[in-house]
């Protein structure tokens, strides 16, 4: 149970505190919310582009990162579809530093060219290190677009186009920062070494004086239903055969995700798992194999993946994937692997809310979510999920009109 | 809003880091086994470790391969009914073989540890190697080596590692696909039987431990008998190859994977906290020269680092990165260009404030919470060294001086020594 006390200031900031007098650290998470899916088509890739720039100085305070170096304190951040998350871990007599440190790149950032100039570059990089030199690198880059045909999850966090990010310039950079970074726009969360009284009064200096801002309003278009199953088949000098499958569910907040979730670990969590025990263990046509459900906020996928065994037909490996999910509606001796999966859920979250930092993250999310609760309640919601509603989804959501394909094929001989 | 009300916060000197002494006790064998008390949940962390790493092969995969085996079948259960248990158990289970050391490390729900124990025994000590399983885990895994070795920073490492240990040495020696080809359950049996031993292993627990947390470990594992099997000495000796430079072709990619480094100390010798001082100025922190250099000035990469590691019988540095491949040339003369400044000029006042400040920091958040607890016990322990390692290395961190560094940058930095590897579209 992670007791937290909530509350939100006048500006529109709203803060969650949770008390852990275990450690000699605070955890400090700000989450924005904005992410990728608020880019507009023209210009992707803006949202990550920006977390960069966030760490080249703001308004009062040239160089983000020394002054909390100074006091022993560690930070990062991320960008996803979704949002866009910045955390540090910090020695808990300098908490203060913090606060000062990312209230001052709430208030303004110090727009300049030669930053943003060197972080398209440091961007452009990380394009290249984590999806042009992997092998399967781009997969997900083509997976998105066959699966989604309007909705802003048709392109990856990174950017649609290399080149939206090589024409950033600094009138879309402040745009992009007054329209979405603001305090009524972000949750503040807090765990670890710090009472509930100091936060508050520590919040109340340092981001009580920024003013509300106006947030761009959210207005995503609405993916079309899926009519028929979409395939696609590209060639690439890669070791071997692979094979990636999606399919379209609801939002994070919809009844089915729990079930869904479920499901996904019944074919992929652990070792015991289906899809390995019985592909990559039993008949040997996988190497590897994965499912996983994405937590996307808006209707998300699920998504398949696996690399084949030397001499496997890719045809073949993929019926025997859909006899594994047809499986799923025969549940007749099923319950020990469904109390297996739950047991191993409760576990994964246990361990995940002892690290502070997870707990900071895990808060704040659960917030932008809607209910701060959750980070309490999931367990219970994930062990009420029942063998009937099972079958239900699994019927509903894994029928071909609803799935993409992708065959990643080797051009290899020796495959 | 008025710059005045937004002045620095006054920075606190970081507090010493405290660090709970392991309790060391001993099984009825006299297997030694460390007790860490930790943490508020209800969890545990076990680890059992063994002197069954790399360096005791004969056979190149042989470490590895009898670790990963050890989860495919004991003598009482198939794998699938280990890994099924395990999972029912809400288990994590970990296996790893690395160069000096192997072993498992299990995280649980501290009301299963009769059910992880018992697991662990047959994991541990009943594995059959069955031939079969053998067979399947080695086609799966010759597809693993064949998609890493894609990756232009697999290729560099690996390279580095031969260069810098030598191709005869366990430390070194980079796997073919044929050494895939020549691995059977009774060699595995035979490096079981040396190498898993009870007078070979050492167990650390932490987390919310029990009163009969040792009586339970005492249950499972105190009455098991090391059988002596004549281990011999490997004959291999470490010696780097005589090529410094190496230049791997890997045409179409948009990166080079650059690393740089050689052998060096390792942590039993009194320079090493020194040493991992004046690495974290260079490459090991985010506001480290490299990074400041080569990321945040030229923008040539994600990401830059340099990083000091022991093993048992030596230590190495290596500086890693992946930068475009136009930008490859420019960046090794950076890289020197850093290294020689160390050997030439002081390091500022205020630069090595940030440094103490940050790694006195970082020495907290290596102490918090039971599984780091248990991870750096581990580091020290395993070569020999208790909690006076890390004072010494706290107490360094506060009273090095800027002289220091650059004599220690002269000692260990010696640019003729070091080996570059380069990985890339030529």
């Amino acid at each position: 149970m992670i007791k937290y006390r909530r509350f939100t200031l006048e500006n529109g900031l709203r803060v969650l505190v949770h008390e852990d007098k275990s450690t000699p650290l605070v955890a400090m998470n700000i989450l924005y919310n904005v992410g990728s899916k608020d880019e507009d088509p023209g210009m992707t890739g803006l949202a990550h582009l920006f977390e960069h720039l966030m760490f080249g100085g703001s308004v009062n305070i040239p160089d983000y990162d020394s002054p909390l170096q100074l006091v022993g304190g560690e930070n990062n951040a991320f960008t996803n579809n979704d949002l866009t998350n910045y955390y540090l871990t910090i020695p808990s007599e300098n908490i203060e530093t913090g606060f000062w440190l990312e209230s001052d790149r709430m208030l303004e950032l110090d727009f300049s060219q030669k930053n943003l100039d060197n972080q398209k570059n440091v961007v452009i990089e990380e394009f290249n290190q984590r999806y042009l030199n992997q092998p399967y690198g781009d997969a997900l880059l083509k997976l998105r677009p066959l699966a989604y045909k309007v909705h802003p999850y048709r392109w990856p966090t990174i950017g649609m186009d290399i080149t939206h990010i090589e024409n950033a310039d600094l009138d879309n950079v402040k745009n992009f920062f007054f329209s979405h970074y603001a305090p009524n726009n972000a949750i503040l969360t807090l765990s670890g070494n710090i009472n509930f009284d100091l936060a508050f009064k520590l919040t109340q200096k340092w981001f009580g004086p920024i003013g509300k801002r106006k947030v761009q309003s959210r207005n995503l278009p609405e993916e079309p239903l899926q009519k028929e199953e979409r395939i696609i088949s590209i060639e690439k000098d890669v070791p071997s055969d692979a094979l990636y499958k999606v399919w379209h569910i609801g939002p994070r907040m919809s009844t089915d995700f729990y079930t869904l979730d479920l499901i996904t670990d019944l074919l992929a969590g652990g070792e015991s798992g289906r899809l390995y025990t019985k592909l990559v263990r039993e008949k040997k046509l996988f190497s590897e194999i994965n499912a996983y459900i994405s937590s996307d906020i808006e209707p998300g996928l699920i998504t398949i993946q696996g690399k084949l065994m030397k001499d496997i037909d890719i045809q073949h490996a993929e019926e025997a994937v859909n006899e594994v999910i047809n499986d799923l509606c025969d549940t007749s001796e099923i319950e020990y692997e469904v109390e297996k999966v739950k047991n191993k859920f409760e576990s994964s979250t246990v361990f995940s809310n002892t690290s502070i930092l997870n707990k900071a993250m895990n808060l704040a999310y659960c917030e932008l979510l809607g209910n701060p609760d959750l980070i309490n309640q999931e367990v219970d919601t994930y062990r009420k999920v029942s063998q009937e509603r099972i079958i239900e989804a699994a019927t509903k959501y894994f029928i071909p009109s609803n799935c993409s394909t992708l065959y990643y094929k080797s051009t290899r001989k020796d495959k | 809003m008025n710059i005045l009300q937004r002045i620095q916060p006054h920075a606190f000197p970081v507090e010493k880091v405290v660090i709970p002494d392991a309790i060391s006790l001993r099984l009825n064998n006299g297997v030694p086994v460390y007790l860490i008390d930790a943490g508020t949940e209800d969890i545990m962390r076990l680890e059992f470790t063994f002197k069954a790493g790399q360096v005791n092969e004969y056979l190149p995969l042989l470490a590895s391969t009898t670790n990963r085996m050890l989860s495919e079948g004991s003598q009482n259960y198939s794998s699938e009914e280990l890994n099924r248990i395990l999972d029912f158990h809400g288990a994590f289970l970990n296996l790893s073989a690395e160069k000096d050391r192997a072993g498992i490390v299990i995280f649980f729900l501290s009301k299963h540890i009769d059910k992880v124990l018992e697991l662990s025994r047959e994991i541990l000590f009943r594995p059959v190697f069955s031939e079969p399983e053998l067979n399947s885990l080695m086609k799966k895994r010759l597809r693993w080596y064949q998609v890493n070795r894609e990756k232009v920073q697999n290729l560099a490492i690996d390279q580095f590692f031969e260069s810098v240990f030598g191709r005869h040495h366990p430390y070194g020696h980079q796997l073919s696909e044929s050494d895939f080809e020549n691995i059977n359950p009774a060699i595995l049996k035979d490096f079981h039987a040396k190498y898993y031993t009870p007078d070979n292993m050492a167990v650390i627990i932490s987390g919310k431990l029990h009163e009969k947390t040792f009586e339970l470990l005492n249950y499972y594992f105190g009455d098991i008998k090391t059988q002596n099997i004549y281990t011999e000495e490997s004959g291999n000796i470490l010696k780097g190859e005589k090529k410094r430079k190496v230049h791997i072709d890997k045409p179409g990619s948009v990166q080079s994977a650059i690393r740089i480094g050689s052998t060096t100390i390792n942590k039993r010798h009194p320079d090493y906290p020194g040493l991992k001082i004046l690495d974290s100025v260079l490459g090991g922190y985010f506001g480290s020269r490299l990074m400041k250099n080569i990321r945040e000035e030229k923008g040539y990469t994600y990401g830059i680092s340099s990083a000091v590691s022991s093993l048992d019988l030596t230590g190495y540095k290596v500086i890693s990165t992946d930068v475009g491949t136009n930008n490859c040339q420019k960046t090794l003369a950076e890289i020197y260009k850093e290294i020689h400044l160390l050997q030439s000029t002081p390091v500022e006042k205020e630069e090595l404030t940030i440094v103490r400040n940050y790694m006195s920091g970082e020495m907290l958040r290596m102490f918090d919470g039971p599984f780091a607890l248990a991870e750096s016990f581990k580091s020290a322990w395993e070569f020999g060294l208790d909690n006076n390692y890390y004072f010494r290395l706290a107490e360094k961190i506060k009273t090095i001086d800027p002289d220091e560094i650059t004599e220690l940058a002269k000692t260990y930095y010696n640019i003729d020594d070091l080996y570059q590897v380069t990985v890339g579209e030529k």
